[in-house]
Formats: structure tokens, sequence, C-alpha cells
């Protein structure tokens, strides 16, 4: 099945073989039969990139748990948990790594021995030291992934930038209560994805605003059958381009409509904390639900949404949910994150391209590419 | 010792829905992979009280995603290991395991009912639509879900306001003509199917007469092959009679690989737009040595597979030696996680394979066919456990109209698709029913004394009717049951039986009526039983509703595009709008397709 794909791949695209460092390496008998329920999902040639992947993970709060108990327990090689903060009483709320004896602790240390249980194949550590934004690209060069949660924007860009620099894939999220988003930079991205070959012929070239179909092969199968292998590669940007963009110019008015609010409340939600230092909090600061309305209404409008795209009373539950965390949303978020780490590392699902937001409150979670416009096509 | 802080932040962002949590007490089918997700969930968002019931025990297997669970757990019960685990999340949370099956009598309508809301987080229809009934039979919410590899669907049940699980019917089993299997395979799974329900059973398991997923059905076309392969089947059994004799691996071989492909080659019709099968021959064959079975990823060479072939043969047939000295019973049945029996079906499949030219698989993949193996994922359970949890805030909220039927399949564009519920199919066999409470003494109440004080002086049923308990126990023309006790015929307190009105075509008929039995209050020792108030039995409708309206209120939301796992069920609403009336709650009038092999097998649809 997937054992001859690498020879196709190799023979597909000059570039790929230089993708699969390590894909040859022998998986053991006991990791197959550890492993088979995903095996039969992805394929040993993932399986065995996962396993060579050392993961950096920002931040160890709810969501952070999620992610790390899904890649863990998927067999990635390595991770290492940054979290400089002690765990509090209020992290036991939507935290399964933590009990009331850690309060107090560092909240990775206290989170590393239930998450090493997990998976006693996969190497945790952590690492405690203040000030994970200013490092520069040769920290994060070590690393086949960076995952930043729950971080402030400047957190977010600064280390986003760095990893661009050390050519390292980045992703970050945060969930707010009922609501949080799911954010990509893959920087360039190429991956395989199998599939029948069809009647209608398969082109070389751009196929959406961010992706482009590189090679294709075809292998004949016995019942006669052709599968084709077909190499895409997506193209992102960095997050400080992503807030100034505006959604696809090509969108009709309805569709703009449509857009979730949770988009501009969490761009609006950046906003007001690089203005004012701080997450608004109108039990403490009166004002801070009108100041709140006015950075959405400006990230709305810069996104190109109509005025009637943001309600207001949502956005007083997003408020609501500023700075808290729920179980399942954080399960959710935790979920497509550490889903979309697996394919980036598997290298034959479609990524995410290149923001998801989540809205608990009517079960959606769309995806929006957003990337400076006019430089393309 | 219990932090206040631990509340703060679910009270902040649910506000007033906290209280209701809080006061909650729910019902947890299934702690497997979708199980130990919503369990993690359900404890630290802090419901009052969870129940967990799971028959299951730990595999290795199950540990890429069953979080709850280590290596020192494997072969401990799930519910209990769960439990365990959990608790340490939140230590306000009452848990109860029980380590038994959901179908348990003790788990009756009155259990059901002391819960504020059910989780279905199984992977077999059969338990699914279990729970379902129960959970419409005591009025209480249920959350169903389901996940196959990437996918997920979670669907919010709630009696009379929603459809129920068997609105609409799901997907029957793959089942293969028999023909097909023995005398004219095509692909792969005819090969492993021929060796995993034909061969294997021949020799170790219940013989092909006592199989019942055997259905020798003959027409006209099929008759002489039929009579053939029972003669085949004949001449297998004497050979079984040799098991443990050192001639034995051989024997097997040349009749089935030798002598049934040469007595098929020789109906020559059945070759003349087929390639026809090549004999093999076990003398010319050389079979290798090796010191044991060759890795599960590659495709055997034919010398691999006959010196498995052997060697599995020899593995089992010591094993039934064994079994046989110690006075056992002597049947095997197949168990994908078997080796022995995995390598002989394995090795069979792929020299049958070899004698069609048909490719070979490798026996990692046979396991999966063979084993109905679904691929599943941390990532996805995650995902599916959660949004099961959202959706049960819409029903505590009490808000069950804001409720959203939910599939998980990642695109481009989004991560969810959500569709409103669904209002009840009226002509669904399960939920489309009137419901009666029946008190008696089941010691002494004759079926046929229950047919006429209450089915037709109380609620005036013609003499045409049909009364199912497990199977069918009358109907006008058997009645052999009419003398019997409740007690005789099994029936029991929490028992249920289902009326169906058999009236002519042309006439009107009710909707089926479910009777539940409750053994009486011994207040009033002299009757049997206590005759029922009347209740309104509605009319079936005249017409199933239409096809088009069906498929019409699908495709505003986009289901034409939706992913496979709502393609299922837009196919599975066509079928059941072609055809009403269900097979399921009707066993003894499940109609088989003729000479065919009827696979059954649990979670062939959706695993954990």
């Amino acid at each position: 099945m997937s054992a001859t794909m690498e020879d196709v791949i190799e023979n597909g695209s000059a570039t790929v073989s230089q993708l699969q460092p390590n894909a040859s390496d022998e998986i053991s008998a006991e990791e197959v039969a550890l492993y088979d329920r995903q095996i039969r999902l992805w394929g040993m040639d993932a399986q065995a990139r996962m396993r060579n992947a050392h993961i950096l993970l920002v931040t160890i709060k709810a969501l952070g748990n999620e992610i790390a108990k899904n890649l863990v327990l998927a067999g990635i090689g390595a991770i290492t948990v940054h979290d400089a903060e002690t765990t509090t009483e209020e992290d036991l709320g939507a935290q399964f790594f933590v009990d009331d004896e850690m309060v107090g602790l560092n909240r990775a240390e206290a989170a590393a021995p239930a998450l090493q249980k997990l998976n006693p194949r996969v190497k945790v550590s952590t690492d405690t030291t203040e000030g994970i934004e200013s490092r520069g690209a040769d920290y994060f060069k070590k690393f086949s992934v960076v995952i930043v949660t729950e971080a402030d924007f400047s957190t977010l860009t600064s280390i986003n930038n760095a990893c661009r620099e050390a050519e390292v894939a980045f992703y970050a999220g945060s969930s707010y209560g009922l609501y949080g988003f799911v954010f990509a930079d893959l920087i360039k991205h190429q991956f395989v994805i199998e599939r029948e070959r069809s009647n209608v012929e398969t082109k070389i070239g751009s196929e959406t605003r961010t992706r482009s179909l590189v090679s294709a092969t075809t292998r004949k199968e016995p019942g006669g059958k052709f599968t084709e292998f077909v190499t895409k590669e997506e193209v992102y940007c960095p997050l400080e381009q992503v807030v100034v963009s505006q959604i696809d110019k090509k969108w009709r008015p309805r569709k703009r409509k449509a857009v979730s609010s949770v988009l501009p409340a969490v761009f609006g939600l950046w906003k007001f904390q690089q203005t004012h230092g701080r997450l608004p909090d109108p039990d403490e600061h009166k004002e801070d639900t009108k100041l709140f309305m006015a950075s959405m209404h400006d990230s709305r409008n810069s996104l190109g949404l109509p005025l009637d795209n943001v309600d207001p009373s949502f956005a007083i539950s997003f408020l609501d949910s500023v700075g808290t965390e729920l179980s399942p949303v954080a399960a959710i978020l935790g979920g497509m994150l550490a889903q979309g780490v697996i394919n980036f590392l598997g290298k034959r699902e479609q990524p995410l391209q290149n923001i998801l937001v989540f809205d608990g409150d009517v079960t959606s979670a769309p995806i929006y590419c957003l990337r400076p416009q006019g430089d393309e096509e | 010792m219990t932090r206040a802080g631990r509340d703060k932040f679910a009270q902040k962002s649910l506000g007033g829905l906290h209280r209701n949590i809080k006061q909650a007490k729910c019902l947890m089918v299934g702690a497997g992979g979708i199980g130990c997700e919503l369990l993690k969930n359900l404890v630290l968002t802090g419901f009052g009280e969870i129940h967990i019931v799971d028959l299951d025990t730990i595999d290795l297997s199950n540990l890429n995603r069953q979080f709850l669970f280590g290596r020192q757990h494997i072969k401990k019960p799930k519910a209990l290991v769960a439990k365990e685990t959990a608790s340490r999340f939140n230590p306000n949370t009452k848990l109860t395991a029980h380590h038994a099956n959901i179908k348990d009598s003790n788990f009756n309508v009155a259990w059901f009912k002391s819960f504020t809301i059910v989780f279905n987080a199984l992977d077999n229809l059969d338990a699914r639509r279990h729970v379902n009934k129960m959970c419409l039979a005591a009025d209480v919410p249920l959350i169903e879900s389901g996940t196959t590899g990437f996918n997920g669907q979670v669907q919010v049940i709630s009696k009379a306001v929603t459809e129920c699980y068997d609105c609409t019917t799901k997907p029957i089993p793959k089942s293969f003509p028999v023909c097909t299997i023995r005398s004219t395979p095509s692909q792969p799974i005819h090969c492993i199917v021929w060796a995993k329900s034909y061969l294997f059973n021949e020799l170790f398991g219940a013989s092909e007469d006592e199989v019942p997923e055997f259905d020798h059905s003959e027409d006209t076309d099929n008759a002489q092959e039929i009579k053939n392969l029972r003669q085949e089947a004949q001449e297998l059994k004497r050979i079984r009679e040799t098991l443990g004799q050192p001639e034995f691996a051989q024997n097997v071989f040349e009749k089935v690989f030798n002598k049934d492909i040469t007595r098929l080659l020789e109906m020559k019709d059945m070759w003349k737009n087929r390639k026809p099968p090549a004999p093999l021959s076990f003398t010319s064959l050389s079979r290798g040595s090796l010191s044991s079975c060759p890795s599960d990823q590659r495709i055997w060479t034919p010398e691999e597979n006959l010196w498995v072939f052997c060697d599995s043969l020899d593995r089992l047939s010591l094993r039934i030696l064994g079994l046989k000295s110690m006075g056992e019973d002597l049947l095997l049945s197949f168990d994908k996680d078997d080796e022995d029996k995995l390598d002989f079906v394995a090795a069979s499949a792929n020299l049958r394979s070899q004698v069609f030219d048909i490719g070979c698989q490798s026996k990692f993949n046979i396991k999966q066919m063979a084993g109905n193996i679904i691929p599943a994922i941390a990532t996805t359970n995650a995902i599916t456990a959660g949004i099961c949890v959202m959706q049960a805030f819409k029903v505590l909220k009490q808000k069950i109209k804001d409720a959203r039927m939910v599939f998980l399949s990642m695109s481009g564009d989004r991560g969810l698709i959500t569709e409103p519920l669904r209002t009840p199919n009226p002509s669904c066999q399960i939920c489309g029913v009137a419901r009666l409470d029946f008190e008696c003494d089941t010691s002494k109440i004759q079926l046929q004394e229950f047919i006429k004080v209450v089915l037709q002086d109380v609620f005036e049923y013609s003499p045409s009717i049909s009364i199912l308990h497990d199977k069918l126990i009358y109907d006008e023309e058997y009645d052999d049951n009419l003398d019997a006790s409740f007690e005789n015929l099994g029936i029991t307190d929490g028992s249920f039986l289902t009326i169906l009105d058999e009236s002519d075509d042309d006439q009107p008929r009710r909707v089926n009526l479910i009777v539940q039995i409750k053994t009486r209050s011994p207040s009033e020792p002299e009757k049997s039983f206590v005759i029922p108030h009347r209740i309104d039995i509605p009319m079936k409708q005249a017409q199933p509703p239409s096809l088009d309206s069906l498929v019409l209120s699908g495709k505003d939301f986009g289901r034409n595009n939706s992913p496979h796992v709502s393609n299922e069920v837009e196919q599975s609403r066509k079928r059941k709008a072609e055809d009403t009336l269900d097979s399921n709650q009707e066993p003894s009038k499940k109609v088989k397709a003729e000479g065919e092999i009827i696979i059954i097998d649990d979670g062939y649809i959706e695993i954990d």
C-alpha cells in the first residue's frame, strides 16, 4: 500500500526526497501493534515521520493538555513543554494533567509526569524559563513544529517570525470559553494525496490562491484500476500579515455577512491587548466592554466585513469567555490543532490554510484563508 | 479537599447552565475511544454524577487513543479503570462503574429514567439500538455519537421531538452470493471470506449446516452448484477426522486447492467469460523452511504462504487435540486477534488468490478485512466527544431546538458540518409507536388471556395481529404458545412485547404497540393482571413520506457536498423511504436474499 509510495514520490518530484529524512526507519512489531488503528489510517511512512518529530509546545493549559495528549498518544518522537507559570486553582477546572496537590508548582513540570505516562516511547521534557518570545531562530531551529497556545499577539508574532527565519512550521491556538481559534503558518508545505485516477486529466499548476499541484504519478493496481499520487504545495503567510488582510475580495455580500463573528472578535482582542497591554475585563474596568466593541469593529472593518457581522450580544458573550477555558471546547480545538500537526508531519492530507475559528454556541468551525491580496493572480 | 477556583471558569463562561450541569446525573454507555474522552470532559466540566457501563476489557491496540488506560491495565475492565483514572480529574463528581452489558435486565426502564441525560459512546449497532429504545421508553434525552477514521458524527435524540436512532435505516453488513465465495471469487475479499467463514469453520468450528450466516436457498440457476458445494463440504468434514495425523495439512491442501478446483474447472460454462482457476499441487510446491511467521507488512511469497498454511494448521490442530484431551468443547471460532487463526486465514486466502490469479494481500491488510477493523484515532474521538458535551449543554438548557446534528469532516473551508435536527419519522417502527405499561403476574397470565381480554376486548384488535418478544411468539397461523404463561415464554419484569396490526393491505393499520411488562404489585393477589385503560393507538400513515420531501430538506444544508458520513445517512434515508418496513424490529420476518451469505459482525459501521 504505502510501502511503495516512497518510491513513487521520489520519482515524481525531485524535491520530495529532502522532505522525508528518516522515513525509512523500520517500525518495530510492538509499535505496529500499539499504533495499529492509526497506521491503518495514515500508513507506515507517516507513522515513521511522526516518530522522528520533535515538537515544542508553548504553554500547557487546557488547550495545551489536549494537544500534548493527542500528539503523545499518536507517537511523536519528542515533545518539549514550555511554561514559566505556576499551576493555579483555576487550572484544575479544565486540565487533566494536574490535580489539587500540584497547585503552586510550575505548570509544565506539574503536567509532565502524567503526560509521559500516556506513552513511554515519547521523550517528554520541560522548559520553565521565561522569555520564550525573545528567543531567536537558532533556538526554534531544532524543532519540527512549534505550537504556541494561549499567548498574546506580540508573543505569537515574534515566535512566528523566528520560526519563519528558522524554517520551522508554526501552529497557534487559544480557547476562550465557548470560542477559540487555530492558526497555521507552514511556510511552504508539500504533501501527497493518494487517490483513484479519474477520467479528468490531472493538471499541473495553481489550484487555489495558495495551493498548486506540483506533480502526479500513477500506479497500476492488480484490479486494473490506477492509483494516482498527486504532490501538492501550499504556500503560507505569517500572522502579522494575516491580521491586516481582508476576506477574499471575490466573496459576495451574503458570504461576507456569514463570516463567523469569532474572527473579528479574536482580531479585536489582539488589538485591545496591543493598545491596553492587558486583556479586557469588564468586572475590573467598566469601560472595557465599550473599548473591546470598538476594537472588534475596527477588525471587522479591516477584514472587509459588513456592520451587521458583529452582534452586540455576541460580543458580550465572547467577553465573558475571555480568559476562561472549558474542557469540551479545548478538546475540540486541541483535536483539530493536533490533527493539523499530524497531517503536517504525515504529509498525506490537505493541511489547515490558514485560520480556523470555533463557535461553541452554534458548533461551527469555519476556516478562512487570510493573506495579502494583489500579490497573486 | 475541594478547591473553589476549580469551578470559576465554567461558572463565568456558562452562567446559569453550570448549575444544571452540577445537578445532572448522566449515563455513559461505552468507555472506549469516545468514552474515555467524553468522561474526561464530563468530569472536568463538573457534571454531578456519572454512571459508566462497558463490558469490554483493555487491549494493547486501544492505547493509541483511549488515554485513561495504560499498559498496566491491559485485560482489565474498561469501566472500572476509566472510573479510577477519571476520578482524579475532579473529586466533586460522583462516579459509578458497571463492568456489564447494557442489555442486562437490571438496566431496565426505571433505571434509565433515573438519568438526566444518556451518552452513547458505542462501537456496535445492536447496543446503540438497544439504548435508543430504552431512552425512548424512559423518555430520557440521548446523545448518540460515532467515529470512523478522520470523521465523526453526533446526534441528539429526544422522544417525540427529534428523529430517533432508528428513524433512518442503517447500512446492512456487506454480503456476498455464496457462489461468488465458493466458486467464482474475483477479489481478495472473496478469498478472505472463504477462508474465514467457510474453510476455518469446516475444519475447526461449527460446520456449514450449523452456521446461521449461510443460506442454502436454491433457485433453478444454482441448484446443481449448491448441491455440489454441499457435497464438497461433506468431504471436507471427513478430512477433519484426520486432524492430528501427519498428512492432515496435505489432505486439506489437496482437497481445497486441487480437487475442488479441478471439479470447478469441469464446469466449462462457468469459465467462458472468466479466467479459469489453476489448481495447486502440494508436492510440487516447495514449502520453504522458515523459523517463524514472516512479516505481516509485506505480501508473502507462494512458499511462505504454504509454510504458514501448514504451520498454522499444526498449531491449531495441537490446540484442538489439547482441548479434546481435557474433554472440552472442540469448536473454535475465528478471532482476528488470535495469531494462529489469523495466520491460517491469511495463508489460506492467499493460496486461494493464487489459484484464481487475484492479487494477494499482506497479513496486516487481511486482518483488517477479516476482522472488520475500522481505523480509529485520538483526535477524532476527542473532537467528537467535545461536540457531544456542547450538544448536551443545549439539552440541559431546555433548548433542544438549538441542538444540531454535527458531522466532523475537515475540508478546505470548514471543520464541522451542522444540520438542524429532524422531526421523528412517522413511519419509524421504533419511535413511531404507542406505548402501554401492563401490570401482571407473569407466572399466571397466559398468552391467550392477554390476547383476548386485553388486546381484543380493551383495544379492539382484530384477530390479524402478530406479537413479538425477542422473536415471534404469536400470529394468526402460529398459535402454539396460546396456553403458555408469560413466564414460560421468557417474558419477565421489564420485558417488551410488540403488537403488530396485520390487517389487510387495503385496511388502515395501527402503529405498533409496545407493551412494557411490570410484575404486578402484590396488593391484589387474586387477579393475574390489571386491566389497562384504553389508550389511543394512532393509525399508520397511509403513504410513507415522499422521497422528494426527505431529500429536499437536506439539500439546503449542503448535504450533497457532505462527506461520506452524511452520504451514508442520505442513502439510508432513501432506502427508508423506499422500504418503510424495517426488518430490525421483526427478526422472525427478516428476509434473506437468496443464495447469499450474510456476514454478521459487530462494529462494522463505526467503531468507538
